[in-house]
């Protein structure tokens, strides 16, 4: 009879996580789990640039490499690209404001999945990862180079001189400083798209609940469960973080203060649309590839609007927990910071008929933990970056 | 000028926001229907400072109202030929959801209108029925008794509940209601006396085009209509040479006569004397 006991209890034991999950499958609603499954598939499939023809080739991903940590695209032969996009720190440098050669306004971003984003810095001043890839290296306060320093250095390069030849058809030698500078550009392009974030144990339990594999989303834990159901639901974070990436590419006033300093604002998306359609590197510029014109519907359409002033980009969730500080200045620390911002949001900072999704969430201590165990959800099991580039390659022939 | 320093510029110059000054008098004065300088202004913005901003912008007048209502008060005392006081009926602006079911807000607005002289109650969120409370009822006498307009951030019902209640009131509807040009002019030729600021929109002249619908609109009613910034948070006021600039570009648009009328006349018309005015 013991015997009999001690059988059923084993076979109770063992299906007593397949019954938890079962129910766990019943606690959303047919709206939450279309919600829930518009955060993948992860990864995406690859695309292309347009605008870019050497995106998505080797050749044109490994010189970008090379490029990428090259210290003389800046004046001062000191910094790379990596300086503030530092691969060990997820691509970005962990300060509250970015600092190159002087300490600039506004938080560096990762470099997470830039290639999915179709405006590019805080702003969204370039409509082009390449274009937004020239912009740091001629700036006086981040790389401080020149367009004609860059264009000698790689001119006097053989090494690099052949590299260029061989990804662009034509040797640096016969390109304006100009071409050369953009070659640069898409080139270091092709490489950050290679950046994709991994799966994350989120990924794994949308593609579980997808599949109906009770086990499966049985292993993402409940405290996450319960931050996902808050930011599909209270939270309403999803009406801007939305789809694989957790952001719908856009601008917000999430009522982030924008001064730089006293007396001088940072005027964001507005400021970024105005830069946008003063400048010769955008999709409809002379230096597109686009020449079909398939991806420019956003640069010709875009407007600025009164309510683009202290707009930032809405950004990725991906791997946020290891990408702080937070919001377009650095000002939030921490993942409690932001969850507190939108817990106790400034209703005051925010305009009545302006961004009405806005209102203070007033969470609990649970949600608001809740919040943060989903959000550190949505991180990669971290693996060191190897480069596949050297110094030491055998020169290009 | 080299080719570097050509791209550099390219790439980094058009990042700034560019607001260059108002320049000389070529320049289309314009009439701001609708600032508020708050509390938070206040703090980090000192009066001189705002007042310069608005100087910058070739501000000819400023209809100013702040939460709570010192922060105007100290603009009109350092330029009382520029600053145009409204009233706001809020002591924080966070009463804008709650004000007209606060017997508080009503005490204080009593108390500021016997002190103080201004052009309006305003600006003041109220929709729908919500006019019909005794609050609000309270205003608009306030209004009448004192001879001042209501600054109203509305719907077309609760403008219309506003008109019942006085017929002979007088209103500004602050950023035209949010609604469209076409329901706007309805608006307009029920009530002879309702002017709109089309504040914090962009629609009417986006891209330096006036729309169609709105060109109709100010066509037909070319006397009431106003620009105005709305400058909602401290970081605004640092908006008001850009905005002025964008309404001289939409405003190039229209014939000169409509123009102006829209840009400075018609604030002035009805408002430019209410200081100096008796009563």
């Amino acid at each position: 009879m013991a015997r009999r006991w001690q059988i059923l209890l084993a076979v109770l034991g063992a299906c007593l996580p397949l019954l938890l999950a079962y129910a766990n499958t019943e606690e959303w609603s047919t709206a939450e789990r279309r919600a829930i499954l518009r955060f993948g598939p992860w990864p995406p499939a690859p695309s292309r640039d347009a605008s870019n023809r050497v995106s998505g080739r080797d050749d044109a991903i490994l010189l970008g490499e090379r490029l990428f940590f090259d210290r003389r695209l800046s004046g001062g032969r000191n910094m790379g690209c990596d300086w503030c996009h530092a691969p060990q720190r997820d691509w970005s440098d962990g300060f509250q404001r970015g600092v190159g050669r002087d300490v600039v306004d506004r938080n560096t971003p990762s470099l997470w999945n830039v290639g999915t984003r179709h405006w590019l810095g805080w702003d969204g001043a370039h409509d082009s990862l390449w274009s937004q890839s020239l912009r740091p290296m001629v700036d006086p306060r981040e790389m401080n180079a020149t367009t004609r320093q860059i264009a000698e250095r790689i001119r006097t390069d053989g090494d690099l001189s052949c590299r260029y030849e061989k990804v662009f058809g034509t040797a640096p030698a016969f390109m304006d400083d100009e071409q050369v500078l953009v070659a640069t550009g898409k080139a270091l392009a092709a490489f950050q798209e290679t950046l994709v974030s991994g799966r994350t144990p989120f990924d794994d339990f949308r593609d579980a609940l997808q599949r109906g594999d009770a086990a499966g989303q049985a292993a993402y834990p409940d405290a996450a469960r319960r931050g996902l159901k808050l930011f599909i639901g209270k939270g309403r974070c999803s009406v801007c973080h939305v789809g694989p990436t957790f952001s719908n590419g856009e601008f917000a006033d999430t009522g982030v203060p924008f001064f730089v300093v006293p007396g001088r604002v940072d005027p964001g998306r507005h400021g970024g649309i105005a830069a946008l359609r003063k400048s010769p590197f955008t999709r409809l510029g002379a230096h597109s590839d686009d020449t079909q014109g398939l991806d420019t519907l956003r640069t010709r359409h875009v407007e600025p609007q009164h309510r683009n002033f202290g707009e930032f980009a809405v950004p990725s969730l991906r791997n946020v927990a290891r990408t702080a500080p937070y919001m377009h200045a650095g000002s939030h620390a921490t993942l409690d910071d932001v969850v507190r911002h939108y817990s106790e949001l400034d209703e005051e900072r925010l305009h009545a008929d302006g961004e009405r999704i806005l209102r203070p969430l007033r969470l609990t201590a649970q949600e608001s933990n809740d919040l943060v165990a989903f959000l550190e959800s949505l991180s990669d099991t971290p693996k060191p970056f190897v480069r596949r580039t050297a110094d030491t390659d055998p020169p290009c022939r | 000028m080299t080719l570097s320093r050509r791209t550099v510029s390219r790439l980094l110059g058009a990042t700034a926001l560019a607001p260059f000054a108002a320049r000389a008098a070529d320049v289309l004065p314009i009439f701001d229907a609708h600032l508020h300088y708050s509390h938070d202004a206040v703090d980090v913005l000192p009066p001189a400072d705002a007042i310069g901003l608005l100087r910058k912008a070739g501000l000819k007048r400023a209809m100013v109202s702040s939460s709570d209502d010192d922060g105007t008060q100290k603009l009109y005392a350092l330029a009382p030929d520029l600053i145009l006081p409204e009233l706001r009926p809020y002591r924080r602006r966070g009463d804008l959801s709650t004000w007209f079911k606060d017997e508080g807000v009503l005490k204080y607005v009593e108390e500021r209108i016997r002190k103080h002289k201004y052009v309006a109650i305003g600006e003041f969120h109220l929709y729908g029925a919500d006019a019909d409370l005794p609050i609000p009822r309270r205003m608009v006498e306030l209004a009448k008794q004192y001879k001042v307009f209501l600054h109203a951030h509305s719907d077309a019902d609760c403008i219309d509940r506003l008109f019942r209640q006085d017929a002979n009131a007088r209103v500004l509807w602050a950023h035209s209601g949010f609604i469209a040009p076409a329901e706007v002019v309805a608006v307009l030729r029920r009530h002879k006396n309702l002017w709109c600021d089309l504040a914090f929109r962009s629609d009417q002249g986006s891209g330096g085009k006036v729309n169609a619908g709105w060109r109709a609109a100010f066509m037909e009613f070319p006397d009431r209509f106003m620009v105005g910034t709305d400058t909602f948070t401290p970081e605004r006021w640092h908006y008001v040479i850009e905005h002025a600039n964008f309404s001289r570009a939409w405003l190039a648009d229209m014939p000169k006569d409509v123009a102006e009328r829209i840009a400075w006349r018609n604030g002035e018309s009805v408002f430019g004397g209410m200081m100096s005015a008796g009563g």
